[in-house]
């Protein structure tokens, strides 16, 4: 049984119970109306013709005061008290359990303090009709509070027992998430150590190849593959586990990048302007991919036997959750003629299938000095 | 038997439970100019080597197959022996690293590893080992 049905069978009271209550308070709202209205009622209600309470006071002003502001200050208090209960009562009346006893307590309470603001008019004015008119209606709110209230006490122990058993779901609730955060983060790391066995499997390759050619391929190949491994190592670190501070993804590839194709010799620089962008694994690993084979190539066609230079990334948001990554050389730029969209290189080729992969578009340009490469995409931020 | 970790060719031990990353490793260091005495699989191999051999320098995984991990291990060598500890791993979150902080250790090396990186974490835990020793001595 779900919570919410159990709510919506247990903390309703019976009909018959809030009928007979409504129909008592609107009896005695009912009289005291009629009483004030009808002339003959009014005057007999307000008739004055007994002593005043300061006769039995023996008008001593001390007593006579004391009495007086006493009942006052009770009276204003307790219609403040009752104005807070009936505003409860009416605005938390769909959330509040027993909303309506707010308002019988708030009309109990009302009728109280009528009878301290009339005990203080007798004092010097003798309506005791009048005062024995809100005594009644008093008795008669109050009566039908105290004949409903024990009907409330098992329900508001169903609602403390609820209260408990929503506490521990909630706990449980909040254990199995942190299970499966961990579970989650087991799987990263996996991932990537599996991606890391992948890694040196490339480089083994590398090393016992024969021929330049194929070693090249399997070093490229190695940092493919790196690419993808530490966008889990971006996943590991996050804190929801799902999508990566893209910014400090690039530019930590970017410096990987130049890290293993260089030398502390190699006098390439690397320059970062990045927007701060989070995206889901979907989109962070073909970007990665990509941004892995636009700095490769400008690292290794654009800077020639190990000429000075530097490589900007940019990440630059444009217009409806779309973004800009460039990659800008100031190498020797693009051969002239070359059509990136016909290239059959396998570095170029897999930038046109992963572009196509991430709706995205993609250019490649010279610029003066060097080439410029525009990856246009757009980021779904709640993607994962 | 120990050598002078910078002068000479330095020794090394991998603690590594994947054979494939170990030896990687065996060979990117032999291209560095390091000899690998052993690469071992286990926390408990590691430190019976490490304490036996002595070695210029330990590369230990953090998370191990065994009942003992990278960081334990690494805590029971350095109590018997003074030698430079550079930890391997997978991640360098906040958690990670501050397991490794529990005991001495002279830098991480991420996996998968980068060529430039490798170099430069190890380069800088022998020469750090060697101002240590230079200045005990002293």
């Amino acid at each position: 049984m779900s919570l919410l049905s159990a709510r919506s069978d247990s903390f309703v009271p019976s009909r018959f119970l809030k009928n007979q209550f409504f129909a008592i308070s609107m009896g005695a709202v009912f009289t005291a109306v009629i009483l004030i209205t009808w002339p003959k009622i009014g005057s007999w209600l307000l008739s004055a013709n007994f002593l005043p309470h300061a006769y039995c006071y023996l008008k001593n002003p001390v007593l006579v005061w004391t009495h007086v502001i006493a009942d006052s200050l009770i009276a204003i208090s307790i219609f403040a008290i009752s104005l807070t209960l009936g505003h409860l009562g009416y605005k938390g009346r769909r959330d509040i359990p027993f909303h309506w006893m707010f308002l019988a307590f708030g009309l109990f309470i009302l009728g109280c303090g009528g009878t301290h603001l009339v005990e203080g008019i007798t004092v010097w004015v003798p309506v005791y009709v009048l005062a024995a008119a809100v005594k009644l209606f008093t008795a008669a709110v109050s009566l039908t509070t105290a004949a409903v209230l024990p009907f409330t006490v098992p329900h508001v122990f169903e609602l403390i027992q609820l209260a408990r058993a929503t506490e521990q779901e909630t706990a449980e609730l909040r254990a199995s998430e942190e299970r499966k955060d961990a579970l989650l983060q087991e799987v990263h790391h996996r991932v990537k150590n599996n991606l890391a066995v992948i890694c040196s499997l490339f480089y083994l390759e590398s090393i016992h190849s024969r021929h330049e050619d194929t070693a090249e391929t399997f070093r490229d190949m190695e940092n493919r593959v790196h690419s993808m491994a530490l966008v889990h190592e971006s996943l590991y670190g996050a804190e929801n586990l799902a999508r990566i501070d893209f910014a400090e993804y690039a530019r930590s590839l970017a410096e990987d990048i130049l890290a293993s194709h260089g030398s502390p010799s190699v006098p390439v620089r690397l320059k970062t302007e990045l927007e701060p962008v989070t995206m889901g694994a979907d989109l962070a690993i073909p970007c990665g991919l990509i941004l892995n084979e636009l700095v490769s190539n400008a690292f290794k066609h654009g800077f020639p036997e190990g000429t000075e230079g530097e490589i900007k990334l940019t990440l630059r948001s444009d217009t409806g959750g779309r973004y800009t990554l460039c990659v800008q050389d100031s190498g020797v730029g693009i051969p002239t003629g070359l059509d990136f969209k016909t290239n059959q290189s396998l570095g170029l080729k897999l930038v046109r299938l992963l572009t196509q992969q991430i709706r995205g578009s993609f250019e490649l340009v010279r610029s003066d000095p060097g080439t410029v490469a525009h990856l246009h995409f757009e980021v779904n931020q709640n993607a994962y | 038997m120990r050598t002078d970790p910078i002068s000479t060719e330095p020794r090394a031990l991998i603690v590594e439970d994947e054979a494939l990353i170990a030896e990687e490793l065996r060979e990117r260091l032999s291209r560095l100019g390091i000899t690998v005495i052993a690469a071992v699989s286990s926390g408990e191999e590691g430190v019976e080597i490490a304490t036996r051999e002595r070695p210029d320098l330990v590369l230990m995984d953090i998370r191990l197959s065994g009942a003992k991990d990278g960081v334990q291990a690494a805590k029971e060598i350095r109590e018997q022996v003074d030698v430079p500890i550079v930890y391997l791993t997978a991640h360098s979150d906040r958690r990670t690293v501050e397991r490794a902080h529990e005991t001495e250790h002279d830098g991480f090396i991420l996996k998968p590893f980068l060529k430039g990186e490798l170099q430069s974490t190890i380069d800088v835990a022998l020469r750090r080992y060697a101002i240590r020793v230079k200045e005990k001595s002293q």
